[in-house]
């Protein structure tokens, strides 16, 4: 410090000697952090779902950290008509348990109050209860509707449906299936992991994605995507070496669809990526530890840094 | 190197959540210092936090833990600034938001003291850089790098901050 500086500023920088080097932070910032490493990083091992047991036992050992859960717990009520549980119909707050199974018929409907969160199960849905512990909540939607709000570590909170698996994130969605497995995911806060062995997709707040029989989830969109945009995304859902929809697809987005074109730098085959990318690019424009050459050749660490940055849905009181 | 560095470089979640545990009000002292909001400060040592367990394989020790973690975490907050002005957020009307995700807040309560808040009241330019000299130790060339300016810029806006300090605490 010169003495010009310290004539001038003595007070003000005594005063800055004094801060504090450490401030604890207003709430406990682990939990959304323990969710964020079970989807970055390069532990993970995107191709396939063996690390979902791992993460899952990491999501427990979390729970018992931040001591959020009361316990495993569920208790099926009846919100219209009258759904059927245990081969009865159920007239007052009903415990079910792993191996129980709850369905609606076309003029009832069923709410399940689980202890992260609850489900709102709708009209003409079968759903069965596969696993009821602490750790894990897992339930099979055969067919029909829910409506799902769950607070809880990311991957205790499962859905598997004919086609894909929901692994929630932290979140809020709504999931439709036919028996056959076709459906839509729906997501209205946080994120969540809906997957088939060979293919996931992240579907966060303010998007929706397609699943199908035999297939699996298809490339997630947001909710104001253009028609144009979906119609080309059906058909490389259905045929990804399908250039003439690429083309449609890439032309038709805008940078609020980068969540598509991020999708599909995976899904389209190494001939077609560079388009892909070149168009991403183009809308949200990388930051500069994301290349080119890196994306073509899938380097999970720059995709992940890459989506940082495509624009993000937050929520307004509506008016 | 200390064992709970190895254990975490390995994988092991609950040994990065103690050095998470050790670390965490340093690092949200600078990030709040650095975005002058208590919300965006959050979000950033989540970022910081992630980033380094996707970085901790390269750290290799040849410096403190405490110092690369400080670096790397100057280097997030101020890429994701730089960032954010690339960006445009996408606004949806929902009912009942309260229901799905909690608002975010531009609010300064818990700055605490009157220097706090008025360093969060400086300019985004002149607070990075006063943050980064007079409460961090950086250098100018340091700052320089970091910041994507010239030394002389940011020698100006720390006289910048310097006088706008003292202005807003009356002194």
């Amino acid at each position: 410090m010169t003495d010009h500086e310290r004539d001038e500023f003595g007070d003000l920088l005594r005063d800055v000697e004094r801060l504090p080097k450490s401030i604890e932070p207003p709430r406990d910032l682990w939990p959304g952090i323990a969710a964020r490493l079970a989807t970055a990083g390069p532990r993970r091992a995107w191709r396939s779902l063996a690390w979902v047991p791992a993460l899952a036992a990491a999501a427990g050992l979390v729970l018992l950290l931040v001591g959020r859960a009361r316990g495993p717990g569920l208790e099926a009520s009846a919100l219209a008509g009258r759904p059927q549980a245990r081969g009865a119909a159920i007239t007052r707050p009903t415990t079910l348990v792993a191996g129980d199974a709850l369905s609606t018929d076309d003029s009832s409907r069923a709410h399940l109050r689980l202890s992260i969160g609850d489900m709102d199960v709708e009209p003409g849905t079968r759903l069965r209860v596969l696993a009821m512990r602490r750790h894990e909540q897992r339930f099979a939607l055969e067919r029909g509707a829910i409506t799902a709000r769950v607070s809880a570590p990311p991957r205790v909170f499962v859905v598997e449906t004919p086609s894909a698996v929901a692994t929630d994130l932290g979140c809020a969605y709504t999931l439709a299936v036919d028996s056959a497995g076709n459906g839509l995911l729906r997501v209205t806060a946080g994120i969540v992991e809906f997957g088939s062995p060979g293919r996931v997709a992240f579907v966060p707040l303010g998007a929706a994605v397609p699943t199908y029989a035999g297939r699996g989830p298809g490339v997630p969109y947001v909710n104001d995507a253009g028609l144009a945009l979906r119609r080309a995304l059906e058909r490389l859902d259905a045929t990804p070496g399908d250039r003439v929809a690429l083309t449609a697809a890439l032309a038709a987005a805008r940078a609020d669809d980068g969540l598509s074109l991020w999708h599909l730098v995976s899904r389209v085959d190494a001939a077609a990526r560079g388009a892909v990318f070149d168009r991403l690019a183009q809308l949200v424009p990388p930051p500069a530890d994301v290349t080119r050459d890196g994306i073509l050749g899938l380097d999970r660490e720059m995709l992940d840094t890459w989506w940082q940055y495509l624009p993000r849905t937050v929520w307004r009181q509506g008016l | 190197m200390t064992d709970l560095i190895r254990r975490a470089q390995a994988g092991d979640e609950e040994a990065f959540h103690d050095l998470y545990r050790e670390h965490v009000g340093r690092i949200y002292a600078l990030c709040l210092r650095l975005t002058g909001r208590r919300d965006e400060a959050e979000e950033r040592v989540q970022d910081v936090f992630v980033r380094v367990w996707r970085k901790l394989g390269s750290f290799r020790g040849e410096s403190a833990f405490s110092t690369w973690l400080h670096r790397l975490a100057v280097n997030v907050v101020l890429s994701e600034r730089r960032g954010a002005l690339r960006r445009r957020l996408r606004v949806e009307s929902v009912p009942d938001p309260a229901a799905l995700e909690r608002p975010g807040r531009a609010s300064t309560a818990g700055l605490g003291l009157d220097l706090e808040r008025a360093i969060a009241a400086l300019p985004d330019g002149a607070r990075e850089v006063f943050v980064l000299y007079d409460v961090e130790g950086y250098t100018h060339a340091e700052i320089a790098r970091h910041c994507g300016v010239a030394e002389g810029t940011s020698k100006a806006q720390l006289f910048r901050a310097r006088r706008l300090l003292r202005e807003m605490l009356g002194r």
